[in-house]
C-alpha cells in the first residue's frame, strides 16, 4: 500500500471485502466522472496564481456538484464500510504506537466543525495530520482523493476541486 | 553557545571536516566577498540558499523571521529557498497565499529568489500547482541547483508510496550530481518531544540514502532547530521553527542531538563551495544558534 512496511491489520472477512471491494469501485467510477468534468474546463497555466488555483478549483467544484447534485452523506462510506472503516482505525489506535497516533491525529485537528457532502473543505479549518500508520491501514486512494480527519469524522476529499465527497461519523473514539 | 550578530560582521569561516564528517563551530577568519550577517564563506560563485519549515502561519513571529532572510539576504545572495513543508496553516484561499506567503517574503521574491516547496502534513495537495513553490504540479520532484552540482530530491512524506519511494530509487541512481540533498517534511531523526524520529519511514528512505550517498537531509515537522549528530555520514537537520515553535520541545537527553535550538523561531542559510557545505542556522531576531561545514559523502570504493 505505501512504501513503508505494512502495518499490522487482521485479515479482513469476506463481508468486509465485498465492502472494500464495492468502495474502490465508487472511487474508480468518481474518477471517471471526475476526468471527464476536468476535460471541459480550461487548462491551468503551466505557473498558476493562488488565484488561478482557486479560480479552478471553484468552478471545478460546480461541475461536480452539478453532476452529483443527489449527493448524500453514505455514497463512498456505505454503512459496511463505515464499520470496516471504524475496525481497522480502532486496531491502529489500540496498537503499540496508538496513543502516538492518535495525538497527532489531534494535533490541530479542526474539531466539530460543520461539514457537507458536495461543498467545499471549509476555508477556515485547518488540513489534520494523517499518520502513516493510518494510511498504510485504509484503502488506498489516487492522487485526486485524500482522507483528512474533521474532529472524529474521517472525510473523503477531492483534492482537485477541494470537494468534500464523503464522510464518515464517529469513526475516532474521543 | 550563540554568535550575536555583532560578531558575524567579523566574518568567521570554518575549518574542514573530514570527509563525510561534520563539525561544528567556528575556526579562523577568512575574507568574504562583502559584509554579511552570516558567518559563511560567502563565496562568489558557490551555491547559496536558505530552508525553511513550518512558517505559514501569517503571524507576527513569521514575519519577523521573514524580514530577518532579507536582512540576511543584503549580504549573503541565496539564489534558492527550499521550504521543508507545512507552507501554510489553516486556510489556504488566494488571500492567504498573500498573507502567509507572499507578502512576508516579498522582498526575496522581488529579487528573484526561488522558493521550492515540499508538503507537509497540514499543506493541500493544490500547493504543487501554486507557481511561487515551483513543483511542478508533482508531489514529489527534484530539480539541480543553478550552480556547484547540487540536486535536491523533494519528497512528499505524507503518502511515501511505493510509485514514489520508486521514483526516488531511479532518480538517486541516475542523479550524476556530486550533492545529493534531500528534503522532506517528516523527520527521520529529531528530538521534539511532540513528535520525533519518523522511524518507518527512515526504515524505507534511508537505506536510499545510504546506498546513493546523499549528503544532506533538511526536514521540519517538528517545531524546533535540531541538527543531528551524523547519521551514516549523512548529516540531518530539522528546521521546523520558521513560524511555529514549540518552546522546550526538544528532548535534552537525546542522543541524536549535536545542537538543538528552541527557544525561538529559526531558519538555515547554507553555502556549498566544491566538496563543502557550510551553513548557519539563525533565529528570529538575528542571533547565530548554530554554524558548521558538512563535507560530501562519496561513493565507496569497492
Amino acid at each position: 500500500m505505501t512504501g513503508l512496511p505494512a502495518a499490522e491489520a487482521s485479515p479482513v472477512s469476506p463481508a468486509e471485502a465485498h465492502a472494500l471491494e464495492e468502495f474502490q469501485e465508487d472511487v474508480q467510477k468518481y474518477l471517471v466522472l471526475l476526468g471527464k468534468l476536468e476535460a471541459t474546463l480550461p487548462k491551468l497555466p503551466k505557473k498558476p496564481t493562488a488565484e488561478q488555483i482557486d479560480g479552478n478549483q471553484r468552478a471545478l467544484g460546480d461541475l461536480i456538484r452539478s453532476a452529483r447534485s443527489h449527493a448524500k452523506p453514505g455514497e463512498f462510506f456505505a454503512p459496511k464500510m463505515q464499520a470496516v472503516v471504524k475496525r481497522i482505525l480502532g486496531e491502529v489506535l489500540s496498537g503499540p504506537d496508538g496513543a502516538e497516533v492518535k495525538a497527532s491525529i489531534m494535533d490541530e485537528n479542526p474539531g466539530v466543525a460543520s461539514i457537507t457532502v458536495n461543498e467545499r473543505y471549509p476555508a477556515s479549518v485547518p488540513l489534520s495530520t494523517m499518520p502513516p500508520q493510518i494510511l498504510a491501514a485504509l484503502p488506498k486512494l489516487p492522487q485526486a482523493l485524500e482522507y483528512r480527519f474533521v474532529g472524529t469524522r474521517l472525510i473523503l476529499l477531492d483534492t482537485h476541486a477541494d470537494i468534500i465527497l464523503d464522510f464518515a461519523e464517529g469513526v475516532l473514539a474521543r | 553557545m550563540t554568535l550575536r550578530r555583532s560578531l558575524v560582521t567579523l566574518c568567521v569561516a570554518f575549518s574542514l571536516a573530514a570527509p563525510g564528517g561534520l563539525v561544528g563551530g567556528a575556526a579562523p577568519a577568512k575574507p568574504a566577498a562583502s559584509k554579511s550577517l552570516v558567518t559563511l564563506p560567502n563565496h562568489h560563485g558557490s551555491l547559496k540558499f536558505a530552508v525553511l519549515g513550518d512558517f505559514g502561519t501569517g503571524d507576527p513571529p513569521e514575519y519577523e523571521v521573514a524580514a530577518e532572510m532579507a536582512k540576511v539576504f543584503a549580504g549573503f545572495k541565496m539564489a534558492i529557498v527550499v521550504l521543508v513543508g507545512d507552507n501554510l496553516y489553516g486556510a489556504e484561499r488566494p488571500q492567504d497565499f498573500k498573507r502567509k506567503f507572499e507578502d512576508p517574503y516579498k522582498p526575496l521574491l522581488d529579487a528573484g529568489v526561488k522558493f521550492y516547496a515540499a508538503l507537509g502534513n497540514h499543506d493541500a495537495r493544490a500547493q504543487r500547482n501554486y507557481k511561487l513553490f515551483n513543483m511542478g504540479g508533482k508531489l514529489y520532484y527534484s530539480f539541480k541547483a543553478p550552480n556547484e552540482g547540487v540536486r535536491f530530491f523533494v519528497l512528499d512524506s505524507t503518502y511515501p508510496v511505493p510509485e514514489q519511494i520508486a521514483w526516488l530509487e531511479k532518480e538517486l541512481k541516475g542523479s550524476n550530481e556530486a550533492w545529493k540533498i534531500a528534503v522532506f517534511h517528516h523527520p527521520l531523526y529529531s528530538s521534539g518531544t511532540r513528535h520525533g524520529s519518523d522511524v518507518r519511514l527512515r526504515e524505507t528512505l534511508e537505506p536510499l540514502f545510504i546506498k546513493y550517498n546523499v549528503s544532506v537531509v533538511f526536514t521540519g515537522h517538528d517545531h524546533i532547530y535540531e541538527r543531528i549528530k551524523p547519521q551514516h555520514d549523512i548529516a540531518y537537520f530539522v528546521a521546523g521553527s520558521g513560524g511555529q515553535l514549540r518552546p522546550g520541545n526538544i528532548d535534552k537527553v537525546s542522543d541524536y542531538t549535536a545542537k538543538g535550538f528552541d527557544t525561538d523561531r529559526a531558519f538555515m542559510v547554507v553555502e556549498i563551495a566544491g566538496d563543502t557545505m557550510s551553513f548557519n542556522a539563525i533565529s528570529r531576531l538575528g542571533e547565530i544558534v548554530d554554524s558548521g561545514v558538512v563535507v560530501r559523502r562519496k561513493p565507496s570504493t569497492p
